[in-house]
Parts: structure tokens; sequence; C-alpha cells
């Protein structure tokens, strides 16, 4: 089978420094949010951005390391396992819990990634569903352990017992320096030859750099931060079902990302807010709201592939140029 | 029997990344629709009997072909040129858009569709009953098996699809209109997906769920027989109908997980043997 050349990406076209005047803003508005707005948007914010850290987890994997990932919400269920049965099964304390989700992330990500990385592209994403799929069914058979379809209740106290705008602002500060640490990678050294490999593993190949070695790292990184996530969701609800380690999660997360635009650091995060308020706000009013997504993400794919990240660039570099000129 | 609709949404399905190299997501979907317009349909059509039950069903897979095709022509056809990526994007994106459609039509509950009377029975073989039905799936499966051989075999259109599959360059450079092969197939995949659907509809339960089921299955019996292959599609779905039947008798526990460990295992010795080769 031959294949044309992979088309050329559009340039990434953030810049290395972190933009700490406009994190500062967000960050101060979000905190202001959560304590000027009603409970009910507190909570919608809290989920928003619980996975804006998801989306920007797997967005490593999607825009930066040229895989693809069709399991991804075994990592984010991982994570609310890892509390889970270490709380409810082994009687550990909450903090250990706590570390115990992105852990068990984390070794997910680096198995089932060593596993994938053997093979590329389309086969790989196929192994990364099939292990995904075995999770699920472990976690929705296994009922002595897992607690199978019920899942696992009560094993810590919702929101570690915090009032909804004081775990909204632990949220808040937990996915911020998470978010500035996977700035930090994408913009290392190391995220600069995932980047290399992502785009051209031969290229990066000649140059002295394993393309399975590499991918792996993207991929358990994505794992990790993906727990992260899982685990402050798990503590959110103060429960775990299968369905967190299942197909809805990481279909969620693709849309999320696809909409948020491929190849910008923001996917994730514009992708996240934008699918979240459609679900929250659209399917309030209209009941179709996957219909919406659809054909707002056809519009996207076929107007501007660079997605909403894309539009919002331009934009950016449209008024710098203005405020230069 | 299930084993039957497998083989018919997994060619399909192979078929079109064969020649296409697109993952199609919105496949299963199609697949629904065949199965929702079966149910719609067939009241109407010699309601009950064998004849008005294969024509309902041949005339759904057109309808799903006449979608199928126009998805290709409209949508698809604009991101060829992209990465596969953005490809699988627009499949999904048809998922949550057709999903949501049937929605509209059908609502959310379940539908099913009679069995023809003539099919309600079953037959001795051997000792053991075998409903008519289940026999009739079977002969379609071999029939549409014994049509789909012949054609990619011995018709000029099976044998240039059969050429794009191994290299669509060469096909283009031989002056054949890439266009035409590409909405061929999607055409051809997509009616195959609406006769699976139709007939699904008289043994599974349908609802809007539907795609997702068994878009999952027809990618494990794709994976197993390997993408791209019409014989590796019947192989797949034996293998996978096997499985299923025997995992439920023997160790019901894992019977779940029992065919993605089958495509792990065959995912793994794939990258073994290329490692070594």
């Amino acid at each position: 089978m031959t294949e044309a050349n992979p088309p050329s990406r559009p340039l990434d076209v953030d810049s290395t420094a972190v933009n700490w005047k406009l994190t500062g803003v967000l960050v101060a508005l979000t905190a202001i949010a959560l304590f000027v707005l009603d409970p009910r948007s507190v909570f919608a914010i809290t989920e928003v951005m619980i996975f804006v850290l998801f989306a920007s987890a797997l967005n490593l994997v999607l825009s930066y390391s040229g895989m693809v990932s069709f399991g991804h919400g075994v990592y984010f269920g991982l994570g609310a396992y890892g509390i889970a049965l270490t709380v409810a099964r082994f009687d550990w304390p909450i903090w250990a819990g706590l570390m115990a989700g992105p852990v068990l992330a984390t070794i997910a990500g680096l198995v089932y990634g060593f596993l994938s990385v053997q093979l590329t592209f389309i086969y790989a994403g196929m192994l990364t569903l099939a292990c995904a799929e075995v999770t699920f069914g472990i976690a929705h058979q296994w009922f002595s352990f897992t607690g199978g379809e019920s899942g696992i209740t009560g094993y810590v106290v919702t929101r570690l017992g915090l009032s909804p705008e004081m775990f909204g602002l632990t949220v808040l500060i937990v996915v911020t320096v998470s978010l500035l640490l996977l700035w930090r990678i994408v913009h290392s050294p190391l995220g600069l030859v995932i980047r290399a490999v992502g785009e051209n593993p031969m290229r990066a190949g000649a140059m002295g750099h394993n393309r399975k070695t590499i991918q792996l790292i993207a991929f358990t990184i994505s794992g990790f931060f993906s727990g992260v996530a899982g685990t402050l969701y798990g503590v959110f609800h103060g429960n775990v079902f299968p369905d967190y380690v299942g197909a809805q999660f990481t279909l969620d997360g693709l849309v999320m990302v696809l909409l948020g635009g491929l190849y910008s650091f923001s996917a994730g995060i514009y992708g996240a807010v934008i699918f979240k308020l459609a679900d929250n706000i659209v399917s309030h009013y209209f009941e179709l709201w996957e219909l919406v997504i659809g054909i707002i993400l056809m519009s996207v794919i076929i107007l501007s592939p660079a997605g909403i990240a894309g539009y919002v660039n331009r934009l950016l570099e449209h008024l710098r140029r203005r405020t230069h000129a | 029997m299930e084993g039957v609709t497998l083989f018919l949404i997994a060619s399909g399905l192979t078929l079109i990344f064969g020649v296409s190299l697109v993952i199609n997501f919105a496949h299963g979907s199609f697949y629904m629709l065949g199965a929702f317009l079966t149910y719609q349909l067939y009241p109407h059509i010699l309601y009950r009997t064998v004849p008005g039950f294969y024509i309902t069903i041949i005339l759904c897979g057109l309808i799903v072909a006449v979608l199928g095709l126009l998805f290709e022509v409209l949508l698809m056809r604009r991101v060829y040129h992209t990465e596969h990526l953005m490809q699988l994007v627009v499949t999904i994106a048809g998922v949550l858009i057709i999903r949501d459609l049937v929605k509209v039509i059908w609502g959310v509950n379940e539908a099913a569709s009679p069995v023809p009377d003539a099919l309600a029975g079953a037959v001795v073989i051997g000792g053991n009953y075998i409903p008519s039905y289940q026999l009739a799936m079977v002969a379609v499966g071999i029939v549409v098996l014994i049509l789909m051989y012949a054609a990619l075999n011995y018709t000029r259109a099976g044998i240039i699809l059969r050429a794009a599959t191994d290299d669509r360059g060469m096909v283009a450079l031989l002056g054949i209109n890439q266009a035409y092969v590409f909405s061929g197939v999607f055409f051809v995949g997509s009616f195959l997906a609406g006769v699976a659907g139709g007939l699904a509809a008289s043994f599974e339960a349908v609802d809007y769920l539907l795609d997702t089921r068994v878009i999952i299955n027809a990618f494990i019996v794709v994976i197993i027989g390997g993408l791209g292959s019409l014989s590796g599609a019947l192989i797949g779905a034996i293998a996978v109908g096997v499985l299923k039947a025997l995992g439920l008798l023997w160790v019901p526990e894992i019977s779940f997980v029992g065919a993605y460990l089958l495509v792990a295992v065959v995912l793994m010795v794939r990258s073994f043997r290329r490692s070594v080769e």
C-alpha cells in the first residue's frame, strides 16, 4: 500500500514562554467565578476544569507524539479506581489513596503504552482500544473487588468534605499546576523530541531518537495527568463506576481535543470548555446536543482543521500585530 | 448467527478501509439505520412473508447505500487529503449526528421487527432444534459471500477495487477516476451494513446505542482478520462468533473480554512478526 506524504501541519504558533499575564487573569477570573456564582455553576466549572486537564493530557498524545489513543478513558477512570480501591478495599488513608490514583493510571499507561508503541498508527490505536475494553471488562465483571456495574461508592466524603467553592479552588490549583507542568514538558528538550518523533519518526530516528521509547514516555506522562484528572473526578463525585474507564469518556475526550483543534497546546482547554458548555447549556434547552456537537465538529474540520484554537491563535496574533504596529 | 451480520458489517468496513484507508466509525451507524429502516418499512411490504422480508432488506440496504454515498461525496471527499485523524473526526461526527437523528425519528425505545411467519419455526438437524431464521441468515451470508467473491474476482469493478486496495496511486496512473472508486466502495460498504442491520432487526434489540455496540465488534473482526482483507473478515467473524458462544458456555465471566484479548494477541503477534522480518 502506498501512502501520500503526510500533509504539512499548521505551524505551532504558541511561543515557548508561559504567558503569565493571560494565565494569571484566567485563573483569577475562574477563582472569582467560583465564589460569586451559584452552586450549580460552581459544580459545572469544577467539572469543566477536570476535563480541561483530561483533554490536555490526551492532547499530548494526539497532537504531539503522533499516536492515537482510543482508550484514554482507562487512565482517567483508573485514577478514580486507584483511590476507590485502595481506600475502600485496603483501608489506606485518604492521602495515600489520592497518590494511588495517578500512580495506578501511570502504571496502566506504561504497560498499555508499551504494548501499543510496538505498532503504528491505526493498529496501535486499535490496541489501545482492546486494552481499554479488557480493563472495562475487569471493572465490570470482578464484582468482589471492583464492585462490578454498581461500582464503589462512599469511599470518601464527597469533595473530601470541602465546600463546593473550596473544592473548586483546590481543583483550580491542581489543574493549573498540571497544565503548567504539561506546558513545560511540551516545550522542554524532551517535548521537542516528542514532537520530532510525532512529525517525522524516520528523521527523528536518524537523529538517534527511538520512536518507541519517546512515544512510550509521552503516553505514560499522558496517563499520569489523565489519572490526576480522574482522581479529582472520583473525589468530586465520591464514587466510581466501570463507565469511568469506558468508551464514553474516551470518546468525549477525543471530541474535546478535536473540537479544540489539533497541534495546539490549548486544544484541550478550548475543547473541554466548549464541549461541557454545550453539554450543560445546549442540553438544557435542546435535547439533541450530540447533534450540535457533531455539526460543530464537522464544520470545524471542513472549514478550519486547526480548530477553535486555530481561530483564537490567529485572532491573538492579529491583535498582537495591531498593538505593535 | 451473529457471525453472519458481523461478517457483513466487517466486510463493508474492511472494503472501505482497503481502498480509502478511512477507518469509518460511522459504519455502525449505517448498520443501525438499516435496522431501523427495516423495522419501519417491513409492515408496508408484504408483511410477515419471506419475499417481503428479502425485498425490504435489499431496499433498506440500497437506501443506506445512497446515504453512505452522500456521506462520502459531501463530507469524506473533503478530508482525504488531510490526516487520518481528521478523517476519523468526520466519521465520529457522523456517528453523533446519525445517533441523534435516530433518537428524533424513532425515539429511545427498543424496536423489534418480526421474523417472517414461514421462518418462525425450527428445523431438526441431527437431533438439535435450529431456528429456521438462523438457517435463512446463514444462507444469506453464504449468498453474499459468493456474490462478493465473484464480483471481486470476475468483474471489472471488482478488479479495479482490488487493485485500488493494493496500490491506489498506480490505479490512478492507469487512468481510472479515483473519485468513482472511493464513492463506489462507500456505496457497496454501506449497502452491506444496511443489509446486515435489516437482518439483525429481527433478533437483536434495536435502539439508538446499537451503533457503538456493533462498530466495536466489527473492528475486532476486522483486526483479527487483517484490515483490508475480505477473507480475513470472514475468518474474523467466525472466530469472534465461536469465541463468544463458547465463552458464554464455558467461562461466562471472561466472555466479555475474550474477544479483546484475542485482538491484543493478534496485534502483538503481528508486531512481533514484523520486527522479526
